[in-house]
């Protein structure tokens, strides 16, 4: 029995992932993974993509020291990853130009997207603009509202963004909207999924267009520090972070650890930790790690990172936990928050909510005798300095 | 020629309706009807029906206890269960035999499950008797709608309509009434389909006023009536109020 598509589907020993989606999707799926592949394998593409990404994204970013945190933390060396410092202002910008291109060459000139914390939403309304397409963006009312300024940047790059009502306002909701106005304008429309999950291809796209972190970071430890960290960790919430810095070291001796938000309780609905608290289970075109209950209905989250806030691990993150290759924990919004003033406090860097998650493992990871740190800063804070201003009392 | 597929949400106004609902629905002379198992994701439908499935869940009709309140039900329409992959996969195969065992549910329509992607689930209820409608929607080619046809194939005239039908989705995007759907293309990939199988056709998605359901039907083929239906349902119309003219309008 062959379901049409050419590359691999399925993650790990329990074959997640998968392409779960109705069946007004499948031909634009297929068309999708073939045009995905034809341009994978034209210089013509791979040259435009690596001067888009040099001169408008700003790659390569940074692999900066973190002396003065690293010593307070007990680290003997400790690396961020800067993708704070790409255009937007997060690592979603490599995999929305790169759709975007994508789309292009594929005759559609419309662009859907989802967003949550809005990054995703920016970086695809300035690639959007950038490349002349449309754009209409999907977010949760509970997302907008505590991700203001990426609202008015998107609108300011001619984005029309639209406000989901619906359950808990947040990306689960913004998601099933984009894959509904996807339905409606499949003909015409490409749908940019920002994070590594959806119904293949996109777990494998998004997660391609991203592991130029990892395999830049990868390099600049060996050119910086002649040798590799013995941890490198980042945040995860769908798994686009997460796998674009960890992938490229799955070949290496050396803990890869992802961070999921732990929010601000262990029952469900109180966190958007899935490697524990998640079964298996299908939403939004794939299985995964997935956070429902007993009737198998999608399960309420919290966290204070807007961009953590999903209730499923992407398919390959949540294949590479559960056979052993990345460990994943989890963080508190407080703890979250502290790792965030740490950061400032000590290196003068604003980090985003989401790359919080990861700042808060650290002191972890040094009572557990770890030395050498490589951590992704996913992104900067701007875009939260309220919740920062409420919540730390400045 | 089954002259009409309606489609109704379980537990939308309530699971204590529901019995008399379906058999309201047989004595109207119905074939079979839609049900839909109420999801918290909705994806593929539209505001009418995702406003009804939150209603149902908010009532308390999870997949389990709609199943239940069909058990034993004999006075209802062949059922063709309306629902999203997870809360069967939760269920299981073999928890999901038993609880369909003594209802009126004949078929399956899984709206987020493709042929090849659950195959052994998928083959364990196609031999137990229920098998999965195969869905045909406008990006769908010719030729993968013959294989759609294959994968999931047409058991043979002596079967009911639920277990042979392919359903032909007559427009692009979500389920609901919306702007109306443009039926020259409707007939063009009919017409086609019919000349690539000889199960019954139900075409659905935007049809609701006696012009279309009559149109469809000039066709050869079932038209499905849904959102509007729940719609009606919702603001107080009986289901025979709601059907009657749409039953026997005819071009």
């Amino acid at each position: 029995m062959t379901t049409g598509f050419s590359l691999p589907s399925r993650f790990g020993a329990q074959f997640l992932g998968g392409c779960y989606a109705p069946e007004t999707l499948m031909q634009p799926l297929l068309d999708l993974e073939a045009a995905f592949q034809a341009a994978l394998s034209d210089p013509a593409f791979q040259t435009e993509l690596k001067a888009e990404l040099r001169h408008f994204v700003g790659r390569p970013t940074p692999l900066t020291p973190a002396p003065r945190l690293a010593a307070k933390l007990g680290l003997k060396a400790l690396f961020l990853k800067r993708e704070d410092l790409t255009h937007t202002g997060a690592h979603k910008i490599n995999n929305a130009l790169a759709q975007a291109i994508l789309a292009r060459r594929m005759g559609k000139a419309e662009i859907i997207a989802e967003t949550g914390a809005g990054q995703h939403g920016v970086a695809t309304a300035a690639a959007c603009a950038r490349l002349g397409l449309s754009c209409t963006v999907y977010m949760g009312v509970t997302d907008m509202a505590r991700q203001a300024p990426n609202v008015a940047r998107m609108r300011l790059f001619g984005t029309t963004v639209v406000p989901v009502e619906a359950g808990q306002g947040t990306l689960k909701e913004a998601v099933n909207e984009a894959l509904r106005a996807w339905a409606g304008r499949c003909d015409k429309a490409h749908y940019i999924l920002g994070s590594a999950l959806g119904p293949h291809p996109f777990p494998t796209l998004v997660r391609s267009f991203q592991t130029v972190i990892g395999e830049e970071a990868r390099a600049q430890a060996m050119e910086q520090s002649g040798s590799l960290p013995e941890v490198v960790l980042a945040c995860a919430g769908g798994g686009s972070n997460g796998l674009g810095l960890l992938v490229p070291f799955l070949d290496d001796n050396l803990r890869r650890v992802a961070v999921e938000a732990g929010g601000h309780g262990q029952a469900l609905g109180e966190h958007a930790a899935r490697l524990d608290g998640g079964r298996m289970g299908v939403l939004h075109g794939c299985k995964t790690l997935l956070l429902q209950d007993e009737h198998g209905h999608t399960a309420e989250t919290a966290s204070i990172s807007a961009g953590l806030d999903y209730p499923a691990l992407g398919p390959e993150l949540a294949a590479l936990a559960l056979d052993g290759k990345v460990e994943v924990r989890r963080a508190s919004d407080e703890d979250a928050l502290f790792g965030a003033r740490l950061l400032c406090e000590s290196e003068g860097i604003l980090p985003a909510l989401e790359s919080s998650h990861a700042l808060a493992l650290l002191s972890a990871l040094a009572a557990e005798g770890a030395a050498t740190v490589l951590l992704g800063l996913s992104g900067r804070g701007d875009k939260d300095l309220s919740t920062y201003q409420s919540r730390l009392g400045i | 020629m089954n002259p009409l597929l309606p489609f109704l949400m379980a537990g939308d106004p309530s699971l204590e309706a529901l019995p008399g609902l379906l058999a309201e629905a047989k004595a109207l002379g119905l074939e079979a009807i839609e049900l839909g198992l109420p999801h918290s994701d909705p994806i593929a439908d539209g505001p009418v029906l995702q406003t009804a499935a939150q209603r149902a869940i908010a009532r308390g009709a999870t997949p389990l206890r709609v199943l239940e309140a069909l058990a034993g039900i004999t006075e209802s329409p062949d059922i063709i269960l309306f629902t999203y992959l997870n809360p069967l996969l939760q269920l299981g195969a073999e928890r999901l035999l038993s609880l369909l065992g003594p209802t009126p549910v004949k078929a399956l329509l899984v709206v987020d499950l493709p042929f090849g992607e659950e195959v052994g689930f998928e083959a364990q209820l196609r031999s137990a008797g229920y098998p999965m409608v195969p869905l045909l929607a406008p990006t769908t080619t010719l030729e993968r709608a013959r294989q759609i046809l294959s994968e999931r194939p047409d058991p043979g005239p002596a079967a009911p309509f639920a277990q042979r039908f392919a359903y032909v989705v007559a427009r692009l995007g979500v389920t609901g009434t919306g702007q109306g759907t443009d039926l020259q293309p409707v007939a063009q990939r009919v017409g086609d389909l019919k000349g690539l199988s000889e199960r019954p056709l139900a075409v659905g998605f935007g049809l609701s006023d006696l012009k279309s359901l009559a149109a469809i039907r000039a066709l050869g083929a079932t038209p499905v009536i849904g959102s509007a239906l729940v719609q009606e349902l919702a603001g107080g119309r009986s289901l025979s109020e709601a059907l009657s003219e749409r039953l026997v309008a005819d071009a």
